[in-house]
């Protein structure tokens, strides 16, 4: 991991101010650095290989599935919880609001020394516990709103013919809530994919370790390879998740939401003025 | 002027081309001789005063600053607009202490005395009002009515309301326009004419089967030719009073002091020799003011057990009224535009 | 911030902060200064694109669509794009900040005018007021809200976005990260994340008071 550190030659970026390292690579522009992009991504090496794409693709997406995992089994729970106990509602905006506001690749900064004098190394807590913060606010928030903005009347009559504050909650909420927390974890699933890369420049891998290695090296292929990369995992995830969410709907919950609730509506509002 | 119809028939759509939220595509509306498309639409609705039912209060300016809305749109100074504010927040009925507060720390009826408000601020000729009072509570609204029909006696504007509620339109129109799907004009005249002489099939059902009733709720009381009925004054001799009593064939007795209905008494009682006085009297169960509707009066004389109400005006008789005379009273045009129900 | 005493490497040390300042105050105004600028092109762009949609009811979808599609970029896959193209520029840096703003601001401002209720529209003409007029006294002052919470949110957002944006070398105290990791020297890495913690923090409060202070309508809750 220390290796990562080294191969960039200090002060390539930092030293030089943006002119200079513009008329640099300007300079070489016109003698292509390495291969063409076609060639790089045709290359066998590029995927195998202990710096490969597949390798950098199994680096992704295990610190992705772990921090979406867990991030949903710290936030749904507790959010539909509170929602449905009507607890917690100011505390809960202020937090979703500060979580919301702390700068991920900041926060994630600041661990790596926390995390090296504990004795755990660049990864993968540092930049896990940033992915978590940025993931936790907006999954908790949807789901509350979710939760919150279920058809009091059908609660209601829950209630009435007998059922349990946990048998409401599990039976009656949860379901008619799924379609909003399951934009809320797709949403939030995008954006852990989408912000992952950073880990590249914080001592770890990943697919962002093609941009951070082109743009050490100079190497606008390697950049616009390792950037595609990202962007079709990305695209990836927002797709799947797509085609989860239409699934996950109850059969009755799909005709109502295929035709847009109001319900669904503001909360999806909620969701985005977020 | 009160346009009313049924759903299509096009009522809002007429009212909103008098100031041009829609263009008429032919045929001419007047205002005061001049016609409508004749000025550029925003000055023309700066001269006339607007009122819809959801109200509209802008909800990010005071209640002042709403009312005083045309008036600085026009220029006005500030001393006369404020002065205007305070004149007309008496007028319709709302505390000036509302003044400084937003709209939506007001309630229903208040929001809509305030824009009622708003479109007089600059003191229109021409008051255009489109189902005003449709979103308030039965109590609030007939309260509205009252005081939209005190308002017009104060400040004499030409209104035109729409509304679907025909009572509404009975209780406060001058004239009625009744409009049929499509926009069809069907029969234009007064509240009571229309009740009486429905132009054709259509106004006939609309109005319904109880446009006798209605009527009587247009005319009052005191409208109706005196008539003293079976009294006297409690000093007359009995020889005398038992003539009245044949010749009115009634049964029962009225006998006053002069001034006050004292009481009823039984016809069979009345005998020579006994002072008026001294007999039994039956206090009234039967009475009604001159402001009382012909309603009120037929529901009244239905509950006693006589078949005649007492006119009682603070306490000095004011003759009877019967059934007989109610019904006779149908007969005649009772165009009257009726005072607010006491 | 622990001041290990003796250890070479403390979490901050202080003569660090106070020798260099001047370039720390240079990376404060670089990230403000980025910040500034995305979020006020982006609200150009914005506004431009919500007064479309408000004309022409059938763009809102493509616009919101292909908004969506720009925050959905990763912010490292679109620079990184841009660098293979433009270099180190400024405009590389400051192309993806504005459109990761573009979502907020858009979908802010569309709500907000969308939020104005039809009868107020309705009276609005119905006295006179001229489009124009409408517009600006009654629509705008309703939307600001909205408006105002978009710029929050989006500059917020950016002030974490600008310091990814120093791996194209504008990244104002992102640019002091990224220095402390690669030399493994926590000062300006404390530094740096701090502060734009601290940045992000200041901004998200003085739009809420600037919210606040603009719209006293909203403060008054009480029924009479």
């Amino acid at each position: 991991m220390a290796d990562a550190v080294g191969t960039t030659p200090a002060g390539t970026m930092m030293g030089a101010t943006a002119p200079a390292a513009t008329v640099t690579w300007l300079a070489q522009a016109a003698v292509p650095r390495d291969i063409t992009l076609a060639e790089w991504f045709t290359d066998p090496e590029t995927w195998t290989g202990s710096n490969g794409i597949v390798a950098s693709l199994g680096d992704t997406l295990l610190l992705v599935i772990a921090v979406i995992l867990f991030s949903v089994l710290v936030s749904v729970p507790t959010a539909a919880l509170l929602a449905h106990q009507r607890r917690a509602e100011l505390a809960s905006a202020w937090v979703v609001n500060i979580g919301r506001a702390i700068p991920t690749f900041a926060i994630a900064g600041l661990l790596v020394p926390v995390s090296l004098r504990a004795g755990y190394g660049f990864e993968p807590w540092p930049i896990f516990i940033a992915l978590t913060l940025l993931t936790v606010p907006p999954m908790y928030l949807s789901t509350y709103t979710a939760v919150k903005q279920v058809d009091p009347a059908a609660v209601n009559a829950a209630r009435a013919m007998g059922f349990t504050e946990r048998e409401v909650l599990l039976t009656v909420e949860l379901p008619l809530a799924l379609t909003v927390i399951f934009t809320g974890i797709r949403v939030a699933s995008v954006q852990v994919v989408a912000t992952e890369p950073i880990r590249a420049f914080l001592g770890g891998d990943g697919l962002g370790r093609y941009v951070r290695d082109g743009i050490g090296q100079n190497n606008p292929t390697l950049v616009l390879g390792g950037a595609i990369l990202i962007a079709v995992l990305a695209g990836i995830t927002a797709v799947t998740f797509v085609a989860i969410e239409w699934l996950a709907k109850p059969p009755g919950v799909r005709r109502l939401a295929g035709g847009r609730t109001e319900r669904t509506l503001s909360a999806r509002k909620q969701l985005v003025e977020t | 002027m009160v346009l009313i119809g049924p759903s299509g028939c096009g009522k809002t759509t007429t009212l909103r081309m008098i100031n041009r939220l829609i263009e008429p595509t032919s045929g001419r509306i007047e205002i005061q001789g001049e016609d409508v498309t004749d000025l550029p639409a925003t000055d023309l609705r700066r001269g006339i005063g607007y009122v819809i039912q959801q109200v509209g209060l802008f909800p990010h300016r005071t209640i002042e600053a709403n009312i005083a809305t045309v008036p600085r749109t026009l220029g006005w100074d500030r001393s006369r607009i404020r002065a205007r504010v305070e004149e007309l927040v008496e007028v319709v009925g709302i505390d000036r202490e509302m003044l400084a507060r937003y709209p939506d720390e007001l309630s229903g009826g208040q929001q809509q005395r305030v824009g009622v408000a708003r479109a007089l601020a600059a003191d229109p000729p021409v008051l255009l009002m489109d189902e005003p009072f449709g979103a308030v509570d039965p109590i609030v609204r007939g309260r509205l009515q009252d005081e939209l029909l005190e308002l017009q006696a104060r400040v004499h504007k030409t209104i035109v309301l729409v509304t679907h509620d025909l009572d509404e339109a009975i209780k406060i129109a001058d004239k009625i326009v009744l409009l049929n799907v499509g926009g069809a004009l069907e029969q234009y005249a007064s509240p009571d004419e229309l009740l009486r002489e429905p132009a054709n099939a259509f106004v006939e059902s609309f109005v319904g089967d109880d446009r006798s009733m209605r009527r009587l709720t247009l005319a009052t009381v005191g409208d109706l030719p005196y008539e003293r009925g079976p009294v006297v004054p409690i000093d007359t001799p009995p020889a005398d009073a038992r003539a009245v009593l044949a010749d009115q064939r009634s049964e029962w007795l009225g006998v006053t002091d002069g001034e006050a209905f004292l009481g009823w008494i039984e016809g069979a009682e009345v005998k020579d020799g006994v002072h008026l006085d001294d007999l039994h009297r039956f206090l009234p169960a039967a009475q009604v003011e001159p402001s009382s509707t012909l309603r009120n009066a037929m529901e009244v004389i239905m509950n006693s057990r006589t078949s005649v109400a007492v006119i009682n005006d603070h306490g000095r008789f004011c003759g009877v009224v019967t059934l007989e005379r109610i019904r006779a009273g149908l007969d005649s045009d009772l165009s009257a535009t009726p005072e607010p129900a006491g | 911030m622990v001041l290990a005493t003796g250890a070479a490497n403390p979490l901050l040390r202080w003569s660090y902060f106070v020798e260099q300042w001047d370039r720390i105050e240079e990376a404060i105004f670089q990230h403000v200064q980025l910040t500034l600028l995305a979020v006020a092109f982006g609200f150009v762009i914005s506004a431009a694109l919500a007064f479309l949609g408000m004309r022409y009811r059938w763009t809102i979808t493509p616009i919101t669509l292909f908004a969506a599609f720009l925050y959905t970029i990763p912010s490292v896959a679109f620079f990184g794009v841009l660098v293979s193209y433009l270099g180190l520029t400024l405009l590389t840096a400051l192309i993806p900040l504005t459109a990761f703003t573009i979502l907020i601001l858009v979908t802010n401002i569309l709500d907000g005018f969308s939020s104005v209720p039809a009868s107020v529209r309705e009276a609005a003409d119905g006295m006179g007021l001229t489009p124009a007029q409408r517009l600006f006294t009654v629509e705008v002052p309703i939307a600001v809200p909205y408006i105002i919470n978009g710029l929050r949110i989006a500059t917020v957002t950016t002030v974490g976005l600008v310091t990814v944006a120093a791996i194209v070398g504008y990244g104002g105290l992102g640019r002091l990260i990224l220095d402390g990791l690669r030399r493994t020297f926590w000062t300006p890495l404390t530094i740096g994340a701090s502060l734009s913690i601290l940045l992000a923090l200041l901004f998200d409060l003085l739009f809420y008071a600037l919210g606040a202070w603009l719209t006293p309508w909203a403060r008054r809750r009480q029924a009479p």
